[in-house]
């Protein structure tokens, strides 16, 4: 790893202050279990390290009755799986939080580093646009909001200008009758980056479907929401055979990558029947019923 | 590059050190402590065997900088066992066989330390889950999930 100043600003004003000074040569450093390994193999080499982890801003998990939740940048996977208030609020979103990588890195990586980090092999920004979250940015210039799908702009890269800090993540209030479930598909036990992931959040009345909002992520440079599938959900029964119709539609209109750890028609198969399971899965239906497999 | 003073407990004692801002935590403990029971394996966040507790909970040392434990406290392999008497997961990792070269058994300890707090009575799913940021080239894990479970008993019933 190569040499670098590391610094520790009090305050939001002074970190972004000092991101403008040294532009492309800083990078933030949360939780660091990314940007270490980023770092140790020099695909990262930056001369300032700005470490935003004593920033009070970017601490703490809140709620509010009008607002939502509102989860600190600063906010590690763990502190995300065991809030009550997360799970009280967005259960999916701490059941998610409970399965990112390992212990360590559960431990130690932060939700807001995970996000700015973009990198497509991951759990958390899938399932976060599912739930319709929003990311504050902050800067001298001020704050803006940003929804999931305008801050992630690609592979490893975002919408945040040089000078801006990731604040905080807010989650709206989620309607009556609102159920989520995020499934991951990892080619083997041991890998810890899922290969699909698919996020379904739907609010729903017996069998019926209101409203549904689908993201596939880590099969794609970024998330997708996937839109005709959301349609073909919004205000049907939902049953075995249209779990399959919705799955088919994923399978159409998604880009997989393809890279060394699968290749885009096999991340297109998985993507597929991950849809479908997880269909089945919100709404308690037998997968097989009347469709043969 | 910039050094740093850093105040922080490992294994109890207060330690006072001046580091450079690229010290890895995991370099920290071993070259500058001599607490060389934390290894370096992979380096690369993959294989556990630099697991260490910070304060109280699990991470891989050689993910972290030194200058991020100003203030905080550390336990390693080296902290676990009381007045000479074996911490029951050390014994029982010897005496189930949970390693063959032992180089992964530190990560292991500590990770199963972390573990045990969250999940007191485990079964043998959350045992695997609860472990599965390390890895064993040695023994299979059928013994180290054992031991971990039998560390459990003797925690829970103390005997």
């Amino acid at each position: 790893m190569r040499e670098f100043d590391f610094a520790e600003p009090r305050s939001v004003a002074e970190a972004s202050q000092m991101l403008a000074e040294y532009g492309d040569d800083a990078r933030i450093i949360a939780g660091g279990s990314a940007l270490m390994l980023a770092m140790r193999q020099r695909m990262l080499a930056p001369t300032h390290l700005i470490s935003v982890a004593r920033l009070p801003r970017l601490h703490g998990i809140d709620f509010d009755p009008h607002q939502g939740l509102r989860i600190g940048a600063m906010s590690r996977h763990i502190d995300v799986a065991r809030s009550e208030l997360v799970k009280a609020h967005a259960p999916v979103l701490a059941r998610m939080a409970a399965q990112v990588a390992n212990p360590q890195v559960r431990n130690q990586g932060t939700i807001g580093g995970n996000l700015c980090y973009a990198d497509p092999s991951t759990d958390p920004p899938g399932c976060l646009m599912a739930l319709d979250a929003s990311v504050v940015l902050g800067s001298t210039r001020g704050e803006r909001v940003l929804s999931m799908e305008e801050f992630l702009v690609d592979y490893y890269t975002t919408a945040m200008e040089s000078d801006e800090l990731l604040l905080e993540i807010r989650v709206p209030l989620q309607a009556p009758g609102t159920l989520g479930e995020y499934t991951r598909f990892l080619r083997t036990a041991a890998e810890h980056r899922p290969l699909v992931s698919v996020a379904l959040v739907v609010q729903r009345e017996g069998q019926i479907c209101h409203q549904a909002r689908l993201a596939i992520g880590a099969s794609t440079p970024i998330p997708t929401r996937l839109r005709r599938a959301e349609d073909c959900l919004r205000g049907k029964t939902v049953n075995a055979q249209l779990a399959s119709e919705v799955a088919s539609i994923v399978a159409e209109d998604i880009q997989p990558v393809s890279d060394l750890r699968g290749s885009s028609e096999f991340r297109r198969a998985m993507v597929r029947t991950v849809t479908r399971r997880t269909v089945a899965t919100l709404f308690g239906i037998d997968i097989n019923e009347g469709v043969a497999a | 590059m910039s050094t740093h003073r850093i105040e922080c407990q490992v294994n109890g004692e207060s330690h006072s050190a001046e580091v450079a801002s690229r010290r890895l935590l995991s370099d920290f403990l071993r070259d500058d402590l001599h607490l060389t029971g934390t290894k370096r394996g992979c380096e690369t966040g993959t294989c556990g065997a630099c697991s260490v507790l910070l304060d109280g909970e699990v991470i891989k040392s050689c993910l972290m900088l030194a200058v991020q434990v100003q203030g905080r406290s550390i336990t390693t392999i080296e902290g676990l066992a009381a007045n000479e008497q074996l911490h029951p997961l050390q014994k029982n990792f010897m005496q189930c066989g949970g390693l063959q070269c032992g180089y992964c058994t530190p990560g292991f300890i500590m990770a199963s330390c972390d573990l045990l707090k969250n999940t007191p009575q485990p079964n043998c799913e959350e045992v695997r889950h609860g472990l599965n940021g390390n890895l064993c080239r040695c023994t299979g894990y059928t013994q180290i999930v054992e031991s971990v479970l039998h560390a459990a008993q003797e925690m829970h019933h103390g005997n």
